[in-house]
């Protein structure tokens, strides 16, 4: 495998070859995991969610033809994780009794000398928002895409995501002022 | 207060990602590996169903258990949700949905529920027995088996039964079967075996990379030890101890790379020729590429530049004939990280073999299989093996199939690779054993090749054994002849050796010289691929070998000059005339690129001072005065011995003044050299910042088909925030 496009790795898992599908996992474990985190804002959640991904993916790696498919398809898939664990979980945190409030989970993680205060009310918010206008701007801003490639991997119109990203600009206005 | 995308932006920026823990890596990986091989194994995937849907979602959960050892869910919640999951299913499942069910009885329709704990004992009897396998489906969760259910009669379906170390491979035509009937076509499995063979090889495949890429295991300390050690991959599949399958550059934490000097500059005067090997693998990209993605800076001498840039396909253009299968492109453009040198960028193409001459391949497995080879580095391995060599064969291309020593006769006759679900049912079929009465092998073996006999194709026997020769001609002197006289028809014979203890070296060599083919020996996976797939390619589409470069520069046009990377691949002046000192081979179609960097005479900054007390450059000769240098490439057409040489000369004909009229497939590659020498840190890339890096690449990454060049730019973004080791 040592010289392996990624390309031909995804040819190689999808013809069933383990090892391929092991390496294409190892590659791209980190993206999933620091984007399922900029959904959970929590480390353990971000690790479950990022294996069920990698699960799923191992059901679904036939499908893809080439490589932009698979990334269009992972980004997809960890924020449907996300957001079906934050549901699970909600359930389940509140019966375990403690209450993590999203103020602390976030103020723990930027514990440098330079805290944001706003920034970081900025972050909880944003994790309240509804669950499209928080994937169009975790896409846009947290991942850095454009409109369009957003709208290409939520598969919804480009202006879809603008609106979005409009609608949730109004909330957070709303709430801050 | 009103929010900008700005604001944004930074909220998120500063957003701290706390790195997730390695276990959780590890287990994440470990885990959809786990449920890949199974899913594959199980075959039982032929439509997408909501049933199968159900199925897995059912694993997921429990391996969500069983991983983080603590409940996602209550198990009294999980068993409510699957109960309701179950039901729900079934009822999906009598509709008109097929699933493929591999039993060993025939297929049985199930519409109670209660049936479900049949299918499961079902299920269970088909694990195979083999320990190796055993060891495997120990690790894995139980599963929910899938539905059975009805299925349109069909008396003629072949039910194949999983074997352990069994690997076949869905053909395309298998997956368009959508209906899941059972057709006879084998679907698609995972490679089992490979996890387990792969394990003795930890030392293996290190020193064989080591031989590849002259690296060697080494000590650093720190995090990327650890990175390493647990790395995701240890005991897929496996039990303790035995190492894992790494896709990558394979090492175990202490890695050890021969430290590279960079070429130093060179004074033109003093030393105005250059000569290296075009001995270019890819390794260091992939090994940078993984250091990066985990965070790391990888180490400077991991970073062989040269295999950075020939990383990337570039669209050089390609010779037209096979006699001069080399054709040079040059250009010399500005530097990009200093105004007072140049880069002159030597591009080399080599001949394409169009896939439509391609020749033909019309081979004959002949395979031993008589008791001995029953451990699972002969038997097991050479099926998985010859099954990946099946693999990569085209539609028009034929096999067959003869065994020796035990069920001795034809198993395949000669079966075009169209066909290959076939083919690879009747690999898999193969079982040691028996007696070792000899039987017709070798004579049945070519006359199978005789009867499908292709003057336009490569016929060829592949004789597949641990040491036993009994092949039906039992007189040595009688068999080195045999083969001999079969040699003149245009019938070829290889000689691949598996396992040891029975292993006869000296006689394979013998027979495979005889034979005009090579001989090799397979102990792993790993050295089958590269043998029967990636080196059966090249030894029937080597266009070149030994191919070495030599530059002469132009003192009075060029004052000093450094050639970016080929630390390791340097050869003496007189080397490159010397047919006997050995230089790497070229495949069909590949390209190679190196890059120097020159600083020309006239520039008014130069990195040497001129000397003092010896005159200036003298006149070069009046013709070639336009000349910046001469590019000279020796070759050897396959099968000779004599090396071709191939010679252009540089003018200011491929000059470029600008960066941006240089084609972007150059600048793209300057920007790979730029990338290469930032991580390493060289000191001579000046000012140049990763950014910089990027912003040259990205307007050069072309059509960029499978996202390379995307990718790159990627990995510049990491490096910027890379920590170092």
């Amino acid at each position: 495998m040592e010289n392996c496009t990624e390309t031909e790795l995804i040819n190689k898992a999808r013809s069933g070859d383990g090892r391929a599908f092991a390496a294409l996992a190892d590659l791209h474990y980190m993206t999933v995991y620091r984007y399922a985190f900029r959904w959970c804002s929590s480390k353990e959640d971000a690790e479950d969610i990022t294996q069920e991904v990698f699960l799923k993916l191992a059901g679904k790696i036939h499908l893809f033809s080439n490589h932009s498919r698979f990334t269009t398809w992972l980004y997809r898939i960890t924020a449907n994780c996300a957001k079906d664990y934050a549901r699970k979980n909600s359930r389940w945190k509140k019966n375990k009794g403690t209450d993590i409030s999203e103020n602390e989970t976030i103020a723990s993680l930027n514990p440098g000398p330079e805290n944001n205060v706003i920034a970081r009310n900025i972050l909880k918010l944003i994790d309240k928002l509804p669950d499209k206008q928080k994937e169009a701007v975790l896409l846009v801003f947290a991942e850095g895409m454009s409109h369009k490639e957003a709208a290409k991997i939520i598969g919804c119109a480009e202006t879809t995501i603008s609106w979005r990203i409009f609608q949730a600009k109004r909330q957070l206005n709303k709430v801050l002022s | 207060m009103n929010i900008t995308d700005k604001d944004l932006k930074k909220a998120f920026r500063k957003q701290e990602i706390p790195n997730p823990s390695d276990t959780a890596k590890n287990t994440a990986v470990q885990n959809a590996v786990k449920e890949f091989v199974q899913l594959n194994k199980e075959n039982t995937k032929k439509t997408k169903g909501f049933p199968e849907f159900i199925r897995r979602m059912g694993k997921t959960f429990q391996n969500l258990i069983n991983s983080k050892g603590e409940p996602i869910m209550t198990r009294k919640q999980f068993a409510t949700i699957g109960v309701v999951v179950i039901t729900f299913g079934l009822f999906l499942s009598i509709g008109p949905e097929f699933l493929f069910q591999k039993t060993q009885e025939p297929i049985k329709t199930i519409t109670k529920k209660e049936d479900l704990s049949v299918a499961k004992n079902e299920q269970n009897k088909l694990k195979p027995t083999e320990s190796d396998h055993k060891k495997m489906n120990d690790q894995l969760a139980p599963t929910p088996q899938p539905f059975e259910s009805k299925t349109i009669a069909d008396s003629t379906k072949e039910i194949i039964q999983p074997e352990p170390g069994k690997h076949l491979t869905v053909s395309k035509e298998g997956n368009k079967n959508k209906r899941g009937i059972a057709t006879g076509e084998p679907l698609a499995t995972a490679p089992l075996a490979e996890f387990q063979f792969d394990a003795e090889d930890a030392g293996v495949r290190a020193r064989e990379a080591a031989a590849r890429s002259t690296v060697v295991a080494s000590a650093h300390s720190g995090a990327p030890q650890e990175v390493f050690e647990k790395s995701a991959f240890n005991s897929v599949g496996l039990g303790h101890g035995e190492s894992p399958p790494t896709p990558y550059y394979k090492d175990k934490g202490r890695d050890q790379f021969s430290e590279i000097t960079p070429n130093a500059i060179k004074l033109t005067r003093d030393e105005p020729v250059s000569t290296f090997s075009v001995d270019v693998d890819t390794a260091s990209y992939a090994f940078m590429r993984r250091q990066l993605n985990n965070g790391l800076l990888p180490q400077k001498d991991a970073v062989r530049v040269e295999e950075l840039i020939n990383y990337f396909d570039y669209d050089y253009p390609l010779p037209q004939a096979e006699t001069e299968p080399f054709k040079p492109t040059v250009a010399l453009y500005p530097t990009p990280w200093n105004t007072n040198t140049k880069l002159l960028h030597i591009g080399i193409k080599g001949y394409d073999i169009v896939p439509e001459k391609k020749p033909r391949s019309n081979l004959v497995f002949l395979l031993d299989v008589s008791g001995s080879m029953n451990s699972p580095d002969k038997l097991p391995l050479l099926k998985n093996s010859f099954s990946m060599l099946v693999e990569s064969l085209n539609p028009d291309d034929s096999v067959a199939i003869v065994v020796y020593a035990g069920a001795s006769g034809t198993v395949l006759e000669p079966t075009q690779v169209k066909e290959k679900s076939k083919i690879l049912a009747s690999l898999d079929k193969l079982k040691a054993g028996g007696s070792t009465a000899g039987g017709e092998g070798i004579r049945l073996a070519y006359s199978l090749a005789e009867m499908n006999y292709d003057e336009n194709a490569v016929n060829r026997v592949i004789l597949a054994t641990d040491g036993d020769f009994n092949v039906g001609i039992t007189n040595t002197n009688e068999l080195k002849s045999f083969i001999e006289r079969k040699r003149s028809t245009g019938i070829f014979l290889s000689v691949i050796g598996f396992g040891q203890g029975n292993y006869n070296d000296a006689l394979m060599q013998t027979l495979a010289q005889n034979g005009n083919g090579n001989a090799a020996y397979i102990d792993n996976l790993n050295e089958a691929r590269k043998v029967l797939v990636d080196e059966a390619g090249s030894t029937l589409f080597t266009i070149a070998g030994d191919v070495k470069i030599q530059i002469e520069f132009n003192p009075a046009k060029i004052y000093d000059y450094r050639l970016i990377g080929y630390e390791t691949r340097m050869l003496k002046r007189e080397d490159f005339k010397n047919d006997k000192v050995d230089a790497g081979d070229v495949g069909s179609g590949h390209s190679i690129t190196a890059i120097y960097e020159i600083t020309p005479v006239e520039s008014p900054e130069k990195r040497i001072d001129e000397l003092r007390y010896q005159q200036k450059t003298e006149k070069p000769k009046a013709d070639t005065s336009k000349e910046y240098a001469f590019l000279k490439i020796r070759y050897k057409l396959p099968g000779e011995e004599k090396s071709r040489l191939i010679t252009t000369p540089i003018t200011s004909q491929e000059a470029f003044n600008n960066l941006e009229e240089v084609p972007s497939d150059m600048r793209f590659a300057s920007a790979v050299a730029a990338f290469g020498q930032l991580l390493r840190n060289d000191p001579h890339t000046g000012d140049l910042t990763y950014d910089d890096i990027i912003e040259l690449a990205e307007p050069a990454r072309g059509r960029d088909q499978f996202g390379y060049r995307t990718e790159f730019l990627n990995l510049v973004r990491l490096a910027k925030t890379a920590k170092a080791m």
